[in-house]
């Protein structure tokens, strides 16, 4: 977005060195999340496996970015377009790295079902999946390509994800009624969809600092109408 | 337990909540301004140094002065006080108003000018052959004042203003040049307030300062605020970020982008401005 050089070489460099880090996690948030789900739906405990150890190397990256963000900030005293690209990444990880421990208890749940047959009910959540992890992307793009309107046009979307969470919910609970010797399986099928709505939460709140970094503007707290 | 619902609402928190559901607050006026500045064009012989720069300097706040060297900071500084009518050859158009007054209308003396706006400069210079009190007191002397009770008055509540008076009160009769250079500095600043002025200029007051002398000028400078209007030039971005409450961007000449201090450091409105406070310029 900025394409003038800083004078200084070095704070280029930490400048790039802080965001490439950022898409490495966000890259390995990513495929944690992918790796969960597809251990849930194709019944692949190795892949549950990889997702719960992705998590490790993605909280070392959120303490590297919170490190390198601490000495941008003693070093260089950044201001103006890259205080707020600071900052933002360092809320970024913090995220990232939520979003990284939902895999890990999304991964932890489908282990759980994998031990017995499978329940057809799975599927209720395949569309939740879609539509977190269409969120979590566009959020992320947002943030690096500086689309103000497309991290704005995340916001709302947050809303669907809830309503797919709820109905899901609701029909897991009747199933629980109907099927009690199914309980424990639909209980973590609900968990499942509460950690993907909760890596929807993120994705909103990263879209919400990709705004703040590329526009200065904060749209946090103030209702859909803040986003469009 | 304690009961939260029947626990007394501490009462900040209370106003807070009511505070926010009152409507939003009417934007709150432009503040008063000390200096009107209008088209003001200034030239050193053929070489035009300032370019059409119009700006209201706010009453009892600090406005900072940014850019790179030769961007007219220092002229703009000095035609406040008429300072730059010293350098030949200089020609002015446009109008200063201080305090709703044209500064350079012909009926105006320089010399009263520059008692109602004060300043100091980027190196220290206390006179070398006066002693401390007589550095703080020669303004008034100069201008007439004879009775030593009132100069001494005066000495103390300057040196005290300028926070030097704990430090040098048993030593008002050494040479003001034994002091450090971040003392000398402060005995200057002594010396701009023992006149009274309505408004101080600083160009680079602290450059020539260590860290700790540089922070007490800084503190300085906020507590002065309550009592002149106060307007600098830096170098220093930091500082202009730590000190000032507007900041205006000189570049050749023309004045880029003038506003809050917060604005101008967090989302500048102009691309040279974020280029240069961001140290891509250039």
């Amino acid at each position: 977005m900025t394409p003038h050089r800083h004078i200084l070489g070095t704070f280029d460099e930490a400048l790039a060195s802080l965001r490439n880090n950022v898409l490495m996690m966000a890259g390995l948030t990513e495929r944690s999340l992918e790796r969960a789900m597809k251990g849930l739906f194709e019944r692949n405990d190795d892949l549950c496996a990889n997702a719960i150890a992705d998590d490790e190397e993605i909280d070392q990256l959120e303490k590297q970015i919170d490190k390198d963000g601490v000495d941008i900030l003693l070093r260089f005293q950044p201001v103006a377009s890259d205080l707020r690209r600071v900052v933002s990444a360092m809320k970024l990880s913090s995220n990232l790295e939520r979003m990284a421990d939902q895999a890990t208890t999304i991964a932890r749940r489908a282990r759980k079902l994998n031990q017995h047959p499978q329940l057809p009910e799975v599927e209720l959540i395949r569309p939740m999946y879609e539509h977190a992890m269409s969120m979590f992307k566009d959020s992320v793009d947002a943030f690096v390509r500086e689309d103000v309107d497309l991290a704005r046009a995340v916001v709302p979307r947050d809303q669907t994800l809830d309503d797919l969470n709820r109905a899901a919910s609701r029909t897991l609970i009747e199933r629980m009624a109907q099927d009690p010797d199914q309980l424990r399986g639909y209980l973590n099928l609900i968990f499942v969809g509460r950690c993907l709505e909760r890596v929807g939460d993120h994705a909103t709140n990263i879209a919400e600092d990709a705004v703040y970094a590329a526009a200065a503007e904060d749209i946090r707290h103030q209702g859909v109408a803040a986003s469009t | 337990m304690v009961n939260l619902l029947m626990a007394t609402p501490d009462p900040t928190v209370v106003e807070r909540v009511e505070r926010a559901a009152e409507p939003a607050p009417t934007p709150e006026p432009a503040p008063a301004s000390t200096f009107q500045v209008k088209n003001l064009s200034v030239w050193y012989g053929d070489k035009r140094a300032i370019d059409d720069v119009t700006l209201d300097v706010a009453s009892n706040a600090v406005t900072a002065i940014i850019g790179p060297s030769g961007c007219g900071k220092s002229t703009f500084l000095r035609c406040l006080n008429r300072m730059h009518e010293l350098v030949p050859k200089t020609r002015v158009e446009g109008t200063v108003f201080l305090q709703g007054e044209d500064l350079y209308s012909s009926d105006v003396d320089p010399a009263i000018v520059r008692r109602r706006v004060g300043m100091v400069f980027q190196k220290s210079n206390p006179f070398p052959t006066m002693s401390i009190g007589e550095n703080v007191v020669i303004g008034l002397r100069l201008n007439g004042v004879r009775s030593q009770k009132f100069l001494n008055e005066r000495l103390e509540k300057s040196l005290r203003m300028a926070a030097l008076w704990d430090e040098v009160k048993d030593d008002l009769h050494k040479a003001g040049t034994s002091l450090s250079g971040g003392q000398q500095q402060r005995l200057c600043i002594a010396r701009a307030l023992a006149v009274e002025p309505e408004v101080l200029l600083m160009d680079e007051p602290c450059s020539a300062l260590d860290p700790i002398a540089t922070a007490k000028i800084e503190e300085l400078i906020y507590e002065l605020k309550a009592h002149y209007t106060i307007v600098t030039v830096t170098h220093n971005m930091q500082q202009a970020g730590r000190i000032s409450d507007y900041t205006a961007f000189f570049y050749l000449g023309r004045l880029i982008e003038f506003g809050p201090t917060t604005k101008i450091f967090t989302n500048p409105n102009e691309r040279q401005t974020e280029d240069y406070i961001t140290g891509r310029f250039g």
